[in-house]
C-alpha cells in the first residue's frame, strides 16, 4: 500500500512537470471574450468546449482566421478575434489591464508622439515636397469600374454588411 | 507645383464669421470667469464649434449624389483661387491639401519602383474604397520605400503604406484590411479635422492681433510640415473607429473579414523597442487594445460571413 502511494505521488508530481515542459514549445495567449471551442475551423462545427474572458490559453496552431487552442476545459478552434496572442495577461476584464500588462504606460486620451526613430516625425517634418513622385502616385489612380473588374477577376462579391459600431460600455 | 504659396493667402474669407463666433465664446467666458480668463480655451471652443457645425451640415448625401466617377475630381488639384476655406473646405480643397501632404511624405520616402506592385495595391484599394461612404473620391494608393511598419492617409484619398508593412502581409484580405483602415481615416476626415482645428486656431490668434494678422508665415508654417500630419497622433477613438470601418469595408468588398485583425496580431508581436514600429506604436493604441476593442464591436456579427483571402494572387515583393 505504501509503495503504491509513493509511486502515485511521484507520478502525480511528474505529470505537471512534463506538462510544463511541453508548454514551453506552445505559444501562449489569453481570451479576449467568452467563446466556444469547435472541433474544426468552421462556424458550424461541433462545440467541444469553452473558455472565459481573461483565461489563459495555449495556442497550438493557426489556420487562416482561426486558432487551435487549448483551454482549461478542452481544446478546439476559435476565431482569431477571440484570442490575444503572446504573453498572457493577468487575466482580468478591462482593456486597460491588457495595456498595462503589455508594458504600455500611456493612459491619456491622445497617444504620445516623442522620441521616434525610423521614418520619424523629424524626418517627415523636414521632408521636401516631391512633385514628380506625387504625379507618379496619381498616375496609378484607378476608376471605380477598374476596381470592379479587378474584384470580378478574383471572384470577389460585395456583400451587405453594416458598419461596425462602437461596443457599448466596453464589455458585453 | 508647390502649393505652399497658395495656402498662405487663406485668411481672408472666414475672418468675419470666425470673429463673431470667437467673440461670442469670449464674451461667454468672460462673464463666467472674469478673473482667470482663458484665451486659448476660448479660441479652441470657437474653433471646435466651427468644425462641429461643418461636420453636421456637410454629410455625405450631397457628395455621393454629385458624382459617379473619379474623373471629375481628378482634374482638380492644380488651379485654385487664392482662398482656402478652412471652416468648410470643399472636396477640391481637401484633395489639394492631401496632395501637398502626400507630396511631402513622398519627399521623405519615395514610391517603390515597381509598377506592377503599385497597380496591384491600387486595384485592391480602389475596390475597398468603393465600399466606403465616399466612393467618388479619386483614391490613390502607394507603397513607399521604408522598412518601417506603418501606413498613412492624407485628406482627399491619398494613402500610402510602407514596404516593411507590405512585406508582413500574407494575402489580399490582409492588404484590404490595412487599406480599409486608412480609407476610413479619409472618409471620416480625421486628419483634415486636426488640420482645420490647428489652422483656425492660428488664424484666430492672428485676428486678434495686428502683428500676427500680417504674419502669413504663421499659417503656412502649419502646412509646411505637412507630411508629419499624416503620422500625427489622432485621438485614440479615431483609430478604433478606423479599425471598425476598415474591417467593415473589407468585409463588404467580399474579403475574409479578419484580415485587419490578423495584421494587428502580427504587429502586436513586435517589440515596442523595435525601431520599425516606433512611430506606429507612438501614434496608435497598442495592437492588443485595438484587437480587444475590435473584438467587442464584432461580437457575433461575423460568425456567418466567409470571404476570400486570395493569397494566390497576392503580389509578392521582388
Amino acid at each position: 500500500m505504501k509503495h503504491y502511494l509513493k509511486h502515485a505521488l511521484i507520478l502525480s508530481s511528474l505529470v505537471p512537470l512534463l506538462y510544463a515542459g511541453m508548454c514551453v514549445a506552445a505559444e501562449k495567449g489569453s481570451a479576449l471574450k467568452n467563446d466556444s471551442l469547435r472541433s474544426e475551423p468552421f462556424v458550424d462545427a461541433k462545440v467541444t468546449g469553452s473558455f472565459a474572458r481573461g483565461e489563459n490559453l495555449e495556442i497550438i496552431k493557426k489556420q487562416g482566421a482561426w486558432l487551435q487552442v487549448k483551454s482549461a476545459k478542452g481544446s478546439g478552434w476559435v476565431r482569431l478575434l477571440s484570442v490575444k496572442r503572446g504573453a498572457a495577461s493577468a487575466g482580468n476584464q478591462a482593456a486597460g489591464v491588457l495595456a498595462v500588462a503589455s508594458g504600455r504606460a500611456g493612459t491619456g486620451q491622445v497617444v504620445s508622439t516623442t522620441g521616434v526613430r525610423g521614418l520619424s516625425e523629424q524626418e517627415l517634418k523636414a521632408a521636401k515636397f516631391n512633385e514628380e513622385e506625387v504625379k507618379t502616385l496619381e498616375s496609378y489612380t484607378l476608376s471605380a469600374d477598374k476596381g470592379r473588374a479587378f474584384a470580378k477577376a478574383g471572384k470577389l462579391n460585395s456583400i451587405a454588411f453594416k458598419n461596425l459600431k462602437e461596443a457599448k460600455g466596453g464589455t458585453e | 507645383m508647390n502649393a505652399k504659396p497658395r495656402v498662405t493667402s487663406i485668411m481672408s474669407t472666414h475672418k468675419r464669421n470666425l470673429i463673431s463666433t470667437l467673440l461670442a465664446s469670449l464674451l461667454g467666458l468672460v462673464s463666467l470667469q472674469s478673473a482667470a480668463f482663458d484665451f486659448k480655451g476660448a479660441l479652441k471652443d470657437a474653433v471646435e464649434k466651427e468644425i462641429g457645425q461643418k461636420t453636421d451640415s456637410q454629410t455625405n448625401p450631397a457628395e455621393a449624389a454629385s458624382s459617379t466617377d473619379s474623373a471629375k475630381a481628378n482634374s482638380t488639384t492644380a488651379s485654385q483661387e487664392a482662398a482656402f476655406n478652412w471652416k468648410n473646405p470643399s472636396t477640391t480643397e481637401e484633395i489639394s491639401l492631401g496632395r501637398e501632404i502626400a507630396g511631402n511624405l513622398l519627399g521623405a520616402a519615395p514610391l517603390v519602383k515597381d509598377a506592377a506592385l503599385q497597380k496591384y495595391v491600387n486595384s485592391v484599394g480602389r475596390w475597398v474604397a468603393s465600399q466606403s461612404e465616399r466612393p467618388e473620391l479619386p483614391w490613390r494608393f502607394g507603397v513607399i520605400e521604408s522598412e518601417d511598419l506603418n501606413a498613412f492617409a492624407a485628406p482627399g484619398g491619398y494613402i500610402m503604406l510602407t514596404k516593411g508593412l507590405y512585406r508582413k502581409l500574407q494575402n489580399e484580405a490582409q492588404l484590404a484590411g490595412v487599406l480599409g483602415h486608412e480609407i476610413a481615416h479619409v472618409v471620416k476626415k480625421h486628419q483634415l479635422k486636426v488640420l482645420q482645428k490647428q489652422q483656425l486656431l492660428s488664424m484666430g490668434a492672428g485676428l486678434l492681433s495686428d502683428k500676427y494678422a500680417k504674419d502669413n508665415a504663421l499659417i503656412s508654417k502649419a502646412i509646411g510640415s505637412g507630411a508629419e500630419i499624416s503620422a500625427r497622433s489622432l485621438d485614440k477613438s479615431a483609430e478604433y473607429e478606423a479599425d471598425r470601418l476598415g474591417l467593415s469595408y473589407a468585409t463588404r468588398a467580399g474579403y475574409e473579414p479578419y484580415g485587419l485583425a490578423e495584421v494587428l496580431q502580427t504587429l502586436g508581436q513586435s517589440s515596442s523597442n523595435d525601431a520599425s514600429v516606433a512611430l506606429l506604436f507612438k501614434t496608435h493604441p497598442h495592437p492588443d487594445e485595438r484587437l480587444t476593442a475590435l473584438s467587442e464591436s464584432v461580437g457575433s456579427q461575423l460568425d456567418k460571413i466567409t470571404g476570400k483571402t486570395l493569397e494566390n494572387r497576392f503580389y509578392l515583393l521582388k
